[in-house]
């Protein structure tokens, strides 16, 4: 499906490492493999004759459609990645997310409180960190996940460094 | 009643303080009254009281003798257990007293608490964002005050003194606010300036050093008759579903034969009129008044609370009006302090941020020309009518389109925006009428939102961010090509907005909007005057906006 962008036009985005996709990946294997591990415990036990109650039909259907759910989002993944883009304009930063629920937001550099570093362990692994910028405002959940380590700490001293010169106060 | 009922003891570390006072080099250390322990403590004492008092009660309402025979023995033990508990409580009090202090100089404001876990807490005058002088009921009694102030550069932003005699806690609020204003020159003549300005618990009046902050002198903007309090109460939305309930549960009665129902009644009455008390109580003799260090807010039956909010503190407002308030034309304004959202209390929260619990439409006016002296535009008062009662195209605003008219079939034509050259003006709501205004430069970061419906019909949410509190600016289904060049043109106001703004000490910093340099003693342009708020209000509006528009 071919969507228009919410985003204004004309903006070089920054596009996330590809390698992010793993770190997604990993972490969708874990949440979904446990909670249908879970789900489907009811159908083992109609089928070993231990539990009666949940009929067959319905201890077959909540799992299939948690797994059904959980591939659909595995398709999802990469496209979500890619939506993944920040740009640093002169004045604000921008930063998009999403595919069915497109969001983009700007960040002036004045506004930025402090701005920090996260590195999950599946992102070590594999050499990438998530850059978090918060404002005064509890609503700027504003961050960029999955950037190569180098990139990480550049666009860290970069934003640190122009906040600073155009900082405001509140 | 005391607005944090903690106790205090080793265990809470703030409760407390550090005796590295004594090293600090500049100002005075002053302690807080020395009442104090005692009017905030007076809820551990009454709480114990009614935990022995209740168990009494209930043996003498149950028939058994009030002291059991095993009693004498026992009494002693009793006695002298009870006697080292309180005497532990007024030790804790007294020590936390003791170790409270505080000092102003230079620019900051410091406070030390703490016996066991120290906390030094320091806190830049020009970040104050509020300051409010709380005096419960007990406190009241006493002629003393707590002085409360937000600041926002730390994680937890209330810096409380609890307790000082009502006339230190106004002195000091004056001291502080001129520093923060910058009124009072030279941070460098802080110390002696600070501290003389403070009187000590003590001693009857500031030392003869060095003139204290003469307090700003106020204008009276509005005030809320308790009449339209109370017709408010029982027009809210609150009452609303009272009756629906009390009908509800007498039909369901009725047709069940089931007495139960009645029953629920009685503990939900409690609830409800502790509820309507509340209100009553924190709504009671609302004041608005305005002076050159800000709004000032008064309230209170019992308890009263003033509130200082210093010019261009206020992150956003909304307006807005349930629809039983409409025949009526009232109003109620909440706004976005930051610090306010972020108290603990959530009941305190609420009322704190309440700028006019009730009002005409005039008074709204003479609030938003307090809060938003320059309303950027030449016909303000059309443009918040507008805001507040029109639909479609009245008053400049730009609506959801045509085409998302099945997203939100009653609001469509009211949902919409209004940029003037100040302030970002949202509207919503056909049945609960919402007006949002955020001044461009308190917008802290803004985002463009749509979900797949939303795309379908080619419309975006915008929403700005603003500090933590009542106020959640987002504008709903606007167009999609309005939403977006909304989000440029909003980024680049927002930015110029900020440059214009360069000090945080309000009454430096240059504003070409003003036009007479506020200094103490003049009243904040855009002031309405007593006589007649409502008119002057609203023609100062359009003379100012003539003026700049």
């Amino acid at each position: 499906m071919r969507t228009e962008a919410i985003d204004p036009p004309g903006i070089d985005w920054q596009r996330v490492s590809p390698k992010y996709v793993t770190v997604r990946l990993v972490e969708w294997a874990l949440a979904n493999i446990a909670a249908i591990l879970v789900l489907s415990a009811p159908l083992v036990f109609v089928l070993l004759g231990w539990w009666r109650w949940p009929p067959l039909w319905l201890a077959i259907t909540v799992p299939a459609a948690t797994l059904l759910l959980a591939l659909w989002r595995l398709v999802l993944i990469p496209r979500q990645v890619r939506a993944i883009g920040y740009a640093e304009r002169d004045e604000d930063l921008l930063v998009r997310s999403g595919i069915f629920f497109q969001r983009t937001m700007a960040v002036p550099y004045g506004r930025m409180q402090y701005v920090d570093i996260a590195v999950g362990p599946v992102e070590r692994g594999m050499g990438l960190c998530t850059v978090k910028l918060h404002t005064a405002s509890p609503g700027t959940n504003a961050r960029i996940p999955g950037l190569p380590a180098a990139e990480g700490a550049r666009l860290r001293e970069q934003l640190a460094s122009r906040g600073e010169a155009r900082l405001a106060g509140l | 009643m005391t607005t944090d009922g903690q106790l205090p003891g080793p265990a809470q570390p703030p409760a407390g303080t550090g005796p590295e006072a004594t090293g600090t080099p500049d100002g005075e250390w002053l302690r807080v009254h020395p009442a104090s322990p005692f009017v905030r403590g007076w809820v551990a004492l009454a709480a114990i009281t009614f935990f022995f008092g209740r168990d009494l009660f209930e043996r003498t309402l149950q028939g058994q003798p009030v002291f059991e025979d095993g009693f004498a023995r026992r009494a002693p033990w009793l006695l002298g257990g009870g006697a080292a508990v309180l005497a532990v409580a007024v030790l804790g009090f007294v020590l936390t007293w003791y170790f409270t202090k505080y000092q102003v100089s230079g620019g900051y404001v410091r406070v030390n608490t703490g016996l066991l876990f120290r906390q030094h807490r320091q806190a830049r005058l020009d970040r104050v964002q509020a300051i409010d002088i709380v005096q419960p009921l007990l406190a009241r009694i006493f002629g003393l005050a707590e002085l409360k102030f937000e600041v926002a550069d730390a994680g937890e932003s209330a810096v409380r003194l609890a307790y000082l005699r009502i006339d230190d806690a106004r002195q000091l609020r004056a001291t502080i606010l001129a520093r923060a204003s910058g009124a009072e020159a030279g941070f460098g003549a802080g110390p002696a300036a600070g501290a003389a300005a403070l009187p000590g618990p003590g001693s009857p009046s500031a030392a003869s050093f060095a003139p204290p902050a003469p307090e700003a002198p106020e204008i009276q903007v509005l005030s809320v008759p308790p009449s339209r309090l109370v017709g408010s109460l029982l027009l809210s939305e609150q009452s609303f579903f009272i009756v629906v309930g009390g009908f509800a549960s007498v039909v369901l009665s009725a047709l069940t034969d089931n007495r139960a129902f009645y029953f629920y009644l009685v503990p939900a009455a409690l609830g409800l009129a502790a509820s309507y008390w509340n209100f009553f109580n924190k709504g009671y003799n609302f004041t608005a008044a305005v002076s050159p260090d800000g709004i000032r807010l008064r309230y209170g039956l019992l308890d009263t609370q003033a509130q200082t909010l210093p010019p261009g503190r206020i992150q956003a407002v909304k307006i807005a009006q349930p629809p039983l308030w409409r025949p009526f034309g009232w109003y109620r304004m909440q706004v976005n302090v930051a610090g306010y959202g972020t108290s603990g209390n959530a009941v305190e929260g609420n009322t704190r941020t309440i700028l006019l619990p009730v009002g005409k439409f005039a008074d709204v006016l003479a609030m938003l020309s307090l809060v938003l002296p320059d309303p950027g535009t030449d016909r303000p008062a059309e443009v918040f009518a507008a805001g507040l009662t029109g639909r479609d195209s009245d008053g400049g605003f730009t609506t959801t389109p045509r085409r998302a008219r099945l997203l939100a079939p009653l609001g469509w034509r009211r949902n919409g925006f209004a940029a003037t050259d100040t302030a970002l003006l949202i509207r919503s709501g056909r049945w609960w009428r919402d007006l949002v205004l955020v001044p461009h430069q308190r917008t802290q970061s803004l985002a463009i939102h749509q979900g797949p419906v939303a795309r379908r019909f080619r419309v975006a949410d915008l929403v700005l961010h603003t500090t933590a509190g009542p106020v959640a600016p987002r504008l709903t289904q606007a167009g999609l090509d309005e939403a977006r060049q909304l989000f440029d043109e909003q980024s680049a106001r927002a930015r110029l907005a900020r440059k214009r703004q360069t000090t945080e000490q309000w009454l430096r910093q240059v504003v070409p909007a003003v036009e007479p340099a506020p200094v103490p003693g003049t009243p904040v342009p855009g002031a309405p005057y007593p006589g007649a708020p409502a008119i002057e209000a609203r023609t100062h509006y359009q003379q100012e906006g003539q003026t700049h528009g």
